[in-house]
């Protein structure tokens, strides 16, 4: 009897232990990741996205707004005028990019710096979201008699996201713009605001995104509060970005701070946004 | 008697095997066509081979592939591995003929057999590899096609001639004694 027992006993074990022969090795622990593309390009709508331009990649985007839709068929929904901005981005690393661009609203330069702070990781001990810093100097060139540092405006940006699940990504942006030169007395040098942007992705390739800042603090009357909404539309290596917004500017200064659009009329502006990327 | 019987059940495990292992094998895999060659390394491999009765356990994943160029990388996972929801690809199977094989230092072809699924989907495939034994490792060395249709892994038109069809797949293994 005793003996029946222990071999029953060694065979159970010896089924029991070859389900799979992976399990020899595993502890059970899984190292966290990354979680990668919480938003397909380096915008939302208007605003900055947490992404960064991939290592070693230049990063070229076309911004383009045209004119107001207001006049309808006359100038074809404001296709007639457009307000464009190139930039160039360079990814150093994972966690470092530089970029420059020009804006034809009033005719602005500007060079700028977005930096991951913190990575948003799934799997093991993860971690719930990803961080970056944006900030930007702006030089407005068109009335060349002004001297250097009344051209200046700057931009400090907190960007957190967090990728909830593969389709629906929502990012927070405290904001602070600081202009050295206002037109009226009325005018506050400095602005505190907070954006709040996001996405949903409705195939693997198209998404809709939608992006506002809500301002902190007075603003003077003529104020609107800006708002984008727009579709991504994911190719081989482009991504195309479709918008309707209140804001003609892409620059951050324009795009947070001076709206001016509004349901009356159909006073809103139509554009689009192309990225290109380049590995050097 | 008792004591027997837990002597039993504490050492069948410890001695009862003979597993040999790694957590960094090599895969690689290279698609070729006229307008580009496309490649990614993996070098995150866990494979378990069991040295007494020949099975062969692999499980790669998907994040662990790393591409030259880090969109190609995103796309990869995002669009046509999906590896959110099918975050590894396995085979379990095993080397035939395993009773008649004594490893060497030379190296020997060697038959595989069993189930590989990748994206989700599992395929029954048969391919060959090289096998040898040396200071106390089992070193293993594969190639053979994977036919990226067969795993479901759809590939929009625009992309069609940039990818192939068929990829070319490496597997390099240098397994120790657990």
């Amino acid at each position: 009897m005793n003996r029946f027992l222990l071999i029953f006993t060694g065979l159970i074990i010896s089924l029991t232990a070859q389900d799979d022969i992976l399990e020899h090795i595993d502890e059970g622990t899984v190292s966290p990741v990354p979680v990668q593309a919480t938003f397909k390009a380096t915008r939302i709508v208007n605003s900055q996205s947490i992404e960064l331009p991939r290592p070693k990649t230049l990063e070229f985007m076309i911004l383009h707004r045209f004119g107001s839709m207001g006049n309808g068929f006359y100038d074809l929904f404001g296709m007639d005028e457009a307000a464009i901005r190139f930039d160039l981005k360079y990814g150093i690393n994972d966690r470092i990019s530089l970029g420059a661009g020009r804006s034809s609203l009033n005719k602005t330069y500007d060079i700028f710096t977005k930096l991951k702070i913190l990575k948003q990781t799934s799997g093991g001990s993860s971690f719930p979201f990803s961080l970056a810093l944006f900030s930007k100097i702006e030089i407005s060139t068109i009335d060349q008699n002004l001297p250097m540092n009344d051209q200046l405006t700057f931009d400090i940006q907190v960007l957190a996201a967090r990728k909830f699940n593969p389709s629906i990504s929502v990012q927070v942006m405290p904001t602070f713009i600081h202009r050295n030169l206002v037109q009226t007395a009325e005018e506050f040098h400095d602005l505190l605001s907070f954006g709040i942007g996001g996405r949903v992705k409705v195939t693997r390739r198209v998404s809709i995104n939608a992006d506002t800042f809500f301002p902190l603090g007075e603003r003077d009357e003529s104020f609107k509060q800006s708002w984008g909404l727009g579709c991504d539309i994911e190719t081989g290596g482009h991504v195309f970005q479709l918008m309707i917004t209140n804001v003609q500017g892409s620059f951050e200064s324009e795009y947070i701070e001076n709206a001016t659009g509004t349901f009356d009329e159909l006073n809103l502006f139509l554009g689009f946004n192309i990225t290109r990327v380049f590995s050097l | 008697m008792i004591w027997k019987i837990i002597f039993l059940v504490l050492t069948v495990p410890l001695f009862g095997e003979d597993i040999y292992f790694t957590r960094s094998g090599t895969i690689s895999f290279f698609s070729s066509t006229p307008i580009e060659d496309i490649k990614a390394i993996n070098e995150q491999t866990t494979c378990v081979l069991d040295l007494e009765t020949g099975d062969l356990s692999f499980r790669i994943p998907i994040r662990g592939f790393i591409f030259k160029n880090g969109l190609m990388q995103e796309h990869f996972n995002e669009n046509y591995l999906e590896s959110d929801t099918y975050p590894n690809a396995s085979f379990t199977g095993s080397i035939e003929g395993w009773k008649d094989i004594t490893l060497t230092e030379k190296l020997q072809p060697v038959s595989l057999k069993g189930t590989m699924t990748i994206h989700g989907v599992s395929k029954d495939i048969a391919e060959s590899g090289n096998i040898l034994m040396k200071e106390n490792r089992v070193i293993g060395a594969a190639t053979f096609k994977i036919t990226v249709a067969d795993y479901k892994i759809k590939i929009p038109k625009i992309v069609r001639d940039n990818i192939a069809k068929v990829v070319d797949v490496t597997v390099d293994l240098s397994l120790k004694k657990k």
